[in-house]
């Protein structure tokens, strides 16, 4: 994705030089995020939905829970489904993905959230499950990128645990007639709902060796000049849920355990700020004026 | 599941019987002298066995095999790309992962590629590509395809070595190898090179049994540029604590340093053959660069038997 935009080699070099001496363009230091700015429940017809704006980057996230069947080799549990959508709709993100260009993106973007969630304490998924081996909660994370401004895994998780977070699954009464036919009754009440727990979800911290030193969130100058970088999923309590590197340089082993140190350090506190902002928002209540795209 | 009219039709839909099998009880990943369930030492790695050039079509091929992980690899290229839109300066890896249907435990359907395939592609292609000198092909294409014949654990390592074993085989220049190399922790036992069984959320392994659920669990995949210790690849997943992560990563690393030689002799008894195919070579440079070595039986094209 590095030709999303073309930088000379001078550029690069002032780059590379300013992270060395712990410079970056916009004036940050190697261990700070960029602006974020997150609303949930931007949507109505969802389930639970956020909005996160990473500098440039702009995702939606929309979570529905609809009513599925089990899997076979884990019956008695609901399931998530991440979908990323790079392709059609947010060609308005950048040209590039227009048509297939985005395929391999979202794909890596997916993965990236299933692997993160595949550890087995991140949700309590046998709470999702309504009858089992007959029907359970299914959880569809549908993540629309909006606009690309690099970073956008760890834009995309964040979303993710904020729509979680803002998800309310209406609640189930299970019913038996006296020839033992169950019945599922949805609660019309929209206030009786079930809420997720999102202690043990994970955000990803993306770290992109620049030179000799790692930053954290590039841009996408600094994304031109990385070549080699590191996907660390963090929870809440610092355990590490998933790794990965990307881009096509190699990365020395000691480094590679810096990064990791690092990326726990970041994502800890980065979770410490969003759960604030999130219980901010959720004390708020309906006074909250949503502002959506009109901001 | 939609029917698909280019291939036979079978039954819409049919589950593996192992399904339907009582679960195992949990069982601890090492026995009390600290064996593995094959009697290994948790870090010792399988009886691998490699041969680069045993394909004659393809103008590099390898073969690699860690007990019962069976993984075949072939390149082809470099070749022209033929879309024009994107120019380059360097050349482009492409990599084609299947994962033959009766590979593991379960069926899985023959269908084009699925994420999981797409995506394992995507993660030999990252670890190559710092290994290949991409620079010295513009406007090229390298073709590599992977198939897992039969996945035992770790096909995602073994596909990594086999692919750059091939492309040595192939003669593409390239600044190192890059060996792949997996482990498995499970609280405080990390187990390296681990088998289908005791890698993690695998058939037959109790995952999500209360007492398991306790510790922490993870798999990690690495792969490594051995001669100038660099890390191209690494995947992991699973919960896990930092500093045993770290531990991790230098046990998979030193994994595949081991491996290492193994590969060179593979490559060297490759070049030898080749080599020696033709009878009685010419004075002069014998045969000709090891990307030849594809042609395992017989002549090289433009030489006549006398």
């Amino acid at each position: 994705m590095a030709a999303l935009l073309m930088l000379s080699e001078a550029e690069k070099a002032f780059i590379v030089h300013g992270v060395q001496d712990g410079v970056r363009g916009d004036g940050r230091g190697c261990e700070d995020f960029r602006v974020v700015e997150l609303e949930t429940e931007v949507v109505s017809n969802t389930s639970g939905s956020a909005r996160l704006r990473l500098g440039q980057t702009d995702v939606l996230v929309g979570v529905k829970a609809e009513l599925g069947s089990p899997r076979l080799d884990c019956p008695d549990e609901g399931y998530l489904e991440f979908f990323v959508d790079c392709t059609t709709s947010s060609a308005n993100a950048t040209p590039e993905f227009e048509g297939r260009g985005g395929e391999d993106l979202s794909l890596e973007i997916s993965s990236a959230l299933q692997r993160s969630f595949a550890h087995a304490g991140c949700l309590d998924l046998r709470s999702l499950c309504i009858l089992p081996r007959q029907q359970c909660w299914v959880l569809y994370v549908d993540v629309l990128l909006l606009e690309y401004g690099g970073n956008v895994f760890d834009a995309a998780s964040i979303a993710v645990k904020a729509a979680l977070f803002n998800t309310r699954i209406p609640t189930v009464h299970v019913s038996e007639d006296e020839e033992g036919v169950r019945e599922i009754e949805l609660s019309d009440d929209p206030y009786d709902c079930v809420r997720l727990e999102v202690a043990r979800v994970p955000c990803i911290v993306t770290l992109s060796k620049i030179g000799q030193r790692h930053v954290v969130d590039a841009s996408l100058e600094e994304t031109c000049c990385c070549r080699a970088s590191l996907m660390v999923s963090v929870t809440a309590a610092g355990a590490i849920t998933g790794l990965r590197k990307a881009g096509p340089g190699s990365l020395h082993p000691d480094s590679v355990c810096h990064m990791i140190e690092t990326g726990k350090r970041v994502g800890v506190s980065l979770h410490k700020a969003l759960d604030a902002v999130l219980q901010h928002e959720e004390s708020q209540g309906t006074k909250r004026e949503k502002v959506g795209f009109l901001g | 599941m939609p029917f698909d009219s280019r291939r036979l039709q079978g039954p819409e839909d049919s589950q593996s019987p192992l399904l339907f099998c009582a679960p195992a009880a949990p069982r601890a990943l090492l026995d009390g002298r600290g064996k593995r369930a094959d009697g290994r030492a948790p870090d010792e790695l399988r009886a691998s066995f490699a041969r680069a050039g045993l394909l004659s079509q393809a103008k590099g091929s390898a073969y690699v095999e860690a007990k019962n992980t069976k993984v075949l690899c072939a390149v082809h290229g470099p070749r022209e790309v033929l879309r024009r839109e994107d120019f380059s300066m360097s050349g482009r890896l492409y990599c084609d992962f299947r994962v033959a249907p009766f590979a593991g435990a379960r069926r899985c359907e023959a269908r084009p590629p699925g994420g999981d395939e797409r995506e394992a592609a995507l993660a030999v292609v990252q670890a190559l590509e710092a290994a290949v000198r991409l620079h010295r092909y513009p406007k090229a294409q390298i073709d590599v395809f992977v198939t897992v014949l039969e996945d035992d654990g770790g096909a995602l390592g073994a596909a990594v070595t086999a692919a750059s074993l091939a492309l040595a085989d192939a003669g593409i220049e390239m600044y190192d190898l890059a060996v792949g190399c997996s482990a498995r922790q499970a609280g405080a036992v990390l187990l390296l090179d681990p088998s289908a069984a005791e890698e993690y959320g695998r058939y037959g392994e109790p995952a999500r049994g209360p007492s398991v659920q306790a510790e922490q669990h993870g798999g990690l995949t690495v792969a490594l540029l051995p001669s100038l210790d660099q890390v191209s690849g690494l995947v992991c997943q699973g919960e896990w604590d930092e500093q045993v992560l770290r531990q991790a990563v230098r046990e998979a690393v030193d994994g595949a340093q081991r491996l290492y030689p193994l590969l060179q002799q593979c490559l060297l008894r490759a070049v030898r053959r080749s080599v020696r195919a033709p009878e009685a070579p010419p004075a002069g440079p014998p045969a000709g660069p090891p990307g030849d070595a594809g042609s395992d039986a017989g002549i090289p094209p433009g030489e006549s038997e006398p």
